[in-house]
């Protein structure tokens, strides 16, 4: 009656989420940086277990050699909220309904 | 790195733009001084942005091998702008040279104005990054009710 | 043995049923894994949780998930633990 499997692939998307905001930030932090390459997680390498941020592709490089886009780094940062706003929300209704499923189980 | 050690990054990146608008704003104040304690007119400042590691816990930079990185940034060197000073003729000024030239610093406001305005954003789009961090945060203690 | 209760009403039939089992110990056993499964849920949330606070390792939503699976593993302990309680005594109840 082990709950292992319970949030299971939310519980890693969570985390895939987090990783990439944490990517995120560092971009925005290093917008003005010379020489900085833009950095991104993306879903098939975080189901390996060694998460490596590598460069992002498709960016044009300015002057200083950095690349980083601030239009890009904004939207994938309000996108990247929102989809752990909903995932943390199902998660919430997985458990409420566990939970509800066990305290059925005791008038019966 | 965690959601905390993302706040940190993105603090640092507030504090590196906030340097950056001081430097604009003293360029801007000093863009018609001809006179300084050094001698000479003023001279321009910018600063030098570089990536640098975020102060983590112990266990973290056990873990920075594998894990992805919390580079922040951080103002690495002030330079000062030692080419020649921009001359212009005004014979009658005090500071004028034997040739009646003066000599002001090579700042152009309005350039300076559009580093300030970008200076700017930046800063915000780092105030919008610990924002959501703290949303996130916020999110996941929920799951906990 | 266990499997005379397979002929009971649900649910205390369908709970019984879950039991793997030769035996009175098929009782206990059910029990006792339960218990050590319950145990080993608690220890795995404290120590994520101190992990986090301590050494700020870890995720939160995964230290709140670990909680809240320690929480419901208790839970559903109680309750099938309530269940073997009353199937046991419902045999005990029963003319031999």
């Amino acid at each position: 009656m082990s709950l292992d499997r319970v949030g299971l692939e939310l519980g890693s998307y969570l985390s895939f989420l987090t990783r990439r905001q944490e990517v995120i930030a560092s971009n925005i932090a290093n917008a003005d940086t010379p020489g900085y390459k833009t950095l991104d997680v993306s879903l098939p390498s975080f189901r390996q277990a060694l998460v490596q941020a590598e460069e992002a592709p498709g960016l044009t490089t300015r002057n200083d050699g950095n690349n980083v886009s601030m239009d890009r780094e904004a939207r994938l940062l309000t996108e990247n909220t929102m989809k752990f706003t909903l995932a943390a929300q199902m998660l919430r209704g997985q458990l409420k309904d566990i939970r509800s499923a066990i305290e059925e189980g005791r008038s019966s | 790195m965690s959601l905390f050690g993302a706040i940190s990054v993105s603090a640092s990146g507030m504090e590196a733009q906030r340097i950056r608008a001081e430097l604009i704003t003293e360029n801007l104040a000093n863009a018609d001084t001809t006179r300084t304690p050094q001698g000479g007119p003023y001279r321009r400042k910018d600063a030098v942005f570089s990536t640098s590691a975020v102060q983590g816990s112990f266990a973290q930079a056990l873990l920075e091998l594998s894990a992805v990185p919390a580079t922040g940034v951080s103002v690495s060197q002030i330079t000062v702008d030692d080419s020649d000073p921009e001359r212009r003729y005004l014979p009658g000024h005090p500071d004028a040279d034997a040739q009646g030239y003066v000599a002001f610093p090579k700042i152009n406001p309005a350039s300076e104005m559009v580093d300030l305005m970008s200076a700017s954003r930046s800063y915000q789009a780092n105030v919008a990054a610990i924002s959501s961090v703290k949303d996130m945060i916020a999110r996941s203690i929920d799951l906990l009710r | 043995m266990i499997v005379s209760l397979n002929s009971l009403p649900n649910p205390i039939g369908a709970v019984a049923t879950a039991i793997p089992s030769s035996g009175a110990g098929g009782f206990s056993e059910a029990l006792g894994s339960a218990i050590s499964q319950v145990e080993s849920a608690q220890n795995s949330a404290k120590a994520a949780a101190t992990a986090l606070l301590t050494g700020g390792q870890g995720d939160i939503h995964n230290v709140a998930l670990a909680a809240q699976k320690a929480s419901l593993s208790l839970e559903l302990f109680q309750q099938v633990r309530n269940k073997f309680v009353s199937a046991y005594q419902e045999i005990m109840r029963m003319p031999m």
